[in-house]
C-alpha cells in the first residue's frame, strides 16, 4: 500500500548539507502497525513528512496504493491527504480560537460538502471513544495536555483515513495517558485496518508495534 | 481594521461634502432656471454674493432693458425680477429679507419648482417661500411692510440661498404693496423705484452657447453684465475643490499608508500562523482554501473598519453640519438618500478593496508555504 524508494531529503543549514532521509525504502502493507525508533535529529519527522505528501523529497519515489504522490497535482496532493492519510503531532495541534468539536471538525470543512454523513454525531463519538465528550464545547485552552492530545487524535480519525502518521504521539504524556492511546491506537488499526506509521524514540513504545525500524543519520533499517 | 476605519471616514467625509455641494450648485442653478444672469454692470460682485451666499441685496436698471435682451440673437425667453429687502422694523415678520417680484406671464423660474404644483394665478396677497424660511409654511401669514400675505406655495430646497431664503411675489402684487406701504401710518416705505427691474434671467437657444450670448448680450446694451450661471459653477466649484481636493489628497495618503500597514499587519499574522496554515494544509486545505481563508479575513476586517469609518464619517457630518454650512459660505444640500447609499457604497467598496489588495501578497505567500515547512517554522 505505502511503497517508498530511494527517497532522500536534504537540508541545507550554513554551508553544510544535512541528509536528513538518505535512500530509504519502505513497504508498508494495508492495516500494518509500524513504528520507526530513533534520536531526534535522525530524520523520522522529515521521512514521515515525505510520507504525508507535506515536503517534496529531492529525489525517489512515494506510491499510496500506486499513486506516486509527487507526481499529482498539488490539489490532487491535497485531496489524498484529507481522504487517506491523517497527521497526530507531537505538539500541541489545535487551533486555539476553535472549540473542542469545532477542531475535530476541521478536516470536513475540506471535503466534498454534498457527502451523505452526519460528522457532527460521528465527532462526538470520537471524542466519546477518546473520552473527552464533555469537553466538546471546551477551547484547547482550558484543557490538559493529554486531553489536547486525545482530541487531536479524535480529529485524525474524522476523515475515516487509511493511513495515520503518528509523531511522537505520547511524547510529553504520562505512563497511563500513554497506555490507553496506544490501546486506542490498537483498537482502531484492528477494528478499521487503519495503517499506523508511529514515529518516536522511545523503545517501550516501539516495542508494542508489529514493525520496528531504527532510523539514524537518516538511513532506516528494520529491526530483528 | 482602525486604519481603515479612518481612511473611511475621511474619504466618506469628504465626498459627502463634495458631492452635496455639486448636487446644490447644479440643483440651484437649475432652480435658478437661467443661463444667464443680466445685471447692472456694477452691481455684479453683489448679485454674485447674493447668488451664491444669499446676501440680500438690491440693485436696480431700466425696465427697457428686458425688452432689450429680449432682442438679442440667440435669447430663447427673458425673465425679469425686481429685488426689495424688507425693513427691520416691526412692519415686517422678518427683517434683511429678500422679495423676489416676478412676472407671472414670462416666469419660467420660480413656478416650475414649486414642491406642490399651483394651478391657479397668485392673487395679491399670495407668496410663494424658499424652503430655507423653516419657520413657515403653506397656509402661514406673514407680515411685510404692513400687509399680510399668505403662503401659498413653497419651493423645494435647492441649496442657493438666493432662492432658499427669498419670498417670491408677482411684479404687480410687490408695486401695490410698496405703494400701499406709503399711506400706512407707522408703517417704513418700502422703497421700490418705479419702471426699474434689478435682474433679466434669460433662457438661450439651445444651439449657442450662454458664454456667446453674454457676449452678444454686453456688446449690444452698454452699462449690463452678463453672468453665465455656469461660469459662476465653476469658479466656486474651482475654490471649493481646490480645499476639497487638498483633503483628498491627505486621504490618498492615508490610504495608501493604511494599505501597506494592513500588508505589514496580514505578513505579521500570516507569520505567526505559519503552524496552523501548515496544519491545515496537512488535513487537506487546498492552496485556493488557504488564499481564501487569508482574503476572507482581510476583507471581513476591511468592511468592519469602512462601516465604523462611515458611521463615524457621518457621526461627524452631522454633528457640524451647521458649521460646515456657514464656514462654506456657498450653496450647500445635503445629499439624497440615494445619493448617500451611493457614497456609503463606494466607501465600502473601496474598504473591502484596501484588505483586499493589502492582504494579497501575504495570502500568496501564505499559500505557497510547503505544509512541513510552514508546521515547522511555527514551532
Amino acid at each position: 500500500m505505502i511503497e517508498v524508494k530511494e527517497l532522500t531529503k536534504t537540508y541545507k543549514v550554513g554551508s553544510d548539507i544535512i541528509k536528513a532521509v538518505d535512500h530509504v525504502n519502505l513497504e508498508v502493507k494495508k492495516g500494518e502497525f509500524i513504528s520507526i525508533l530513533g534520536h531526534s535529529g535522525s530524520g523520522k519527522t522529515t521521512l514521515l513528512s515525505l510520507i504525508g505528501g507535506l515536503t517534496k523529497p529531492d529525489s525517489g519515489t512515494v506510491r499510496i496504493d500506486g499513486t506516486d504522490i509527487w507526481s499529482i497535482s498539488d490539489n490532487d496532493l491535497s485531496e489524498l491527504r484529507n481522504r487517506k492519510i491523517n497527521f497526530i503531532y507531537q505538539f500541541a495541534s489545535l487551533i486555539p480560537t476553535l472549540n473542542i468539536i469545532e477542531n475535530v471538525l476541521v478536516p470536513t470543512a475540506f471535503r466534498p460538502k454534498d457527502e451523505p454523513i452526519n460528522y457532527y454525531e460521528f465527532a462526538m463519538e470520537l471524542l466519546d471513544i477518546v473520552g473527552i465528550k464533555d469537553k466538546a464545547r471546551s477551547y484547547p485552552a482550558h484543557l490538559s495536555g493529554g486531553q489536547q492530545r486525545r482530541a487531536a487524535i479524535a480529529r485524525a480519525f474524522i476523515n475515516n483515513p487509511e493511513i495515520i502518521l503518528a509523531d511522537e504521539p505520547t511524547g510529553d504524556l504520562d505512563e497511563e495517558t500513554e497506555a490507553e492511546i496506544m490501546d486506542l491506537f490498537k483498537r482502531m488499526n484492528k477494528a478499521k485496518g487503519i495503517t499506523f506509521i508511529i514515529v518516536t524514540h522511545s523503545s517501550d513504545l516501539a516495542r508494542q508495534t508489529e514493525k520496528r525500524y531504527r532510523m539514524a543519520n537518516g538511513i532506516l533499517k528494520e529491526e530483528a | 481594521m482602525l486604519s481603515v476605519m479612518v481612511v473611511a471616514a475621511t474619504l466618506f467625509s469628504v465626498t459627502t461634502v463634495m458631492d452635496s455641494v455639486e448636487t446644490s450648485i447644479e440643483k440651484g442653478t437649475a432652480r435658478l432656471g437661467a443661463d444667464i444672469m443680466v445685471v447692472p454692470a456694477e452691481a455684479e460682485a453683489q448679485a454674485k454674493t447674493a447668488l451664491l451666499a444669499g446676501e440680500p441685496s438690491t440693485f436696480y436698471m431700466d425696465r427697457s432693458i428686458e425688452d432689450k435682451v429680449r432682442k438679442v440673437k440667440g435669447v430663447k425667453a427673458v425673465a425679469s425680477q425686481v429685488f426689495l429687502k424688507t425693513a427691520q422694523y416691526k412692519c415686517c415678520s422678518v427683517g434683511n429679507m429678500l422679495l423676489i417680484g416676478f412676472d407671472p406671464k414670462h416666469d419660467f423660474t420660480i413656478m416650475p419648482w414649486l414642491s406642490k404644483e399651483l394651478t391657479r394665478p397668485l392673487g395679491t396677497d399670495e407668496i410663494i417661500m424658499g424652503r430655507g424660511l423653516t419657520a413657515y409654511n403653506v397656509g402661514s401669514k406673514i407680515k411685510f411692510y404692513g400687509k399680510y400675505f399668505e403662503v401659498v406655495g413653497m419651493l423645494e430646497e435647492t441649496g442657493m440661498k438666493f432662492i432658499d431664503n427669498s419670498v417670491f411675489m408677482p411684479y404687480a402684487a410687490m408695486k401695490k404693496l410698496a405703494e400701499e406701504s406709503k399711506h400706512k401710518k407707522g408703517v417704513k416705505a418700502a422703497n421700490l423705484p418705479i419702471d426699474k427691474i434689478s435682474t433679466v434671467l434669460v433662457q438661450v437657444e439651445p444651439e449657442i452657447s450662454p458664454q456667446r450670448v453674454a457676449i452678444f448680450i454686453e456688446h449690444d446694451i452698454p452699462g449690463v453684465k452678463a453672468i453665465v450661471s455656469e461660469q459662476v459653477i465653476s469658479s466656486v466649484r474651482k475654490q471649493l475643490f481646490v480645499l476639497l481636493r487638498s483633503i483628498l489628497s491627505i486621504s490618498i495618503i492615508l490610504w495608501i499608508m493604511a494599505l501597506l500597514l494592513i500588508g505589514v499587519v496580514f505578513s505579521m499574522i500570516v507569520n505567526e500562523r505559519q503552524r496552523e496554515i501548515g496544519l491545515l494544509r496537512a488535513m487537506g486545505a487546498k492552496k485556493s482554501n488557504i488564499f481564501r481563508l487569508i482574503m476572507t479575513e482581510a476583507s471581513i476586517l476591511s468592511i468592519m473598519g469602512g462601516i465604523v469609518g462611515i458611521v463615524l464619517g457621518g457621526a461627524f457630518l452631522y454633528a457640524f453640519k451647521g458649521f460646515i454650512r456657514s464656514s462654506l459660505n456657498i450653496p450647500y444640500l445635503w445629499p439624497s438618500a440615494a445619493e448617500y447609499a451611493v457614497l456609503v457604497a463606494g466607501c465600502l467598496l473601496l474598504s473591502f478593496l484596501t484588505g483586499a489588495v493589502a492582504a494579497l501578497w501575504p495570502a500568496i505567500r501564505s499559500m505557497r508555504m510547503e505544509p512541513y515547512e510552514a508546521i515547522r517554522r511555527g514551532e
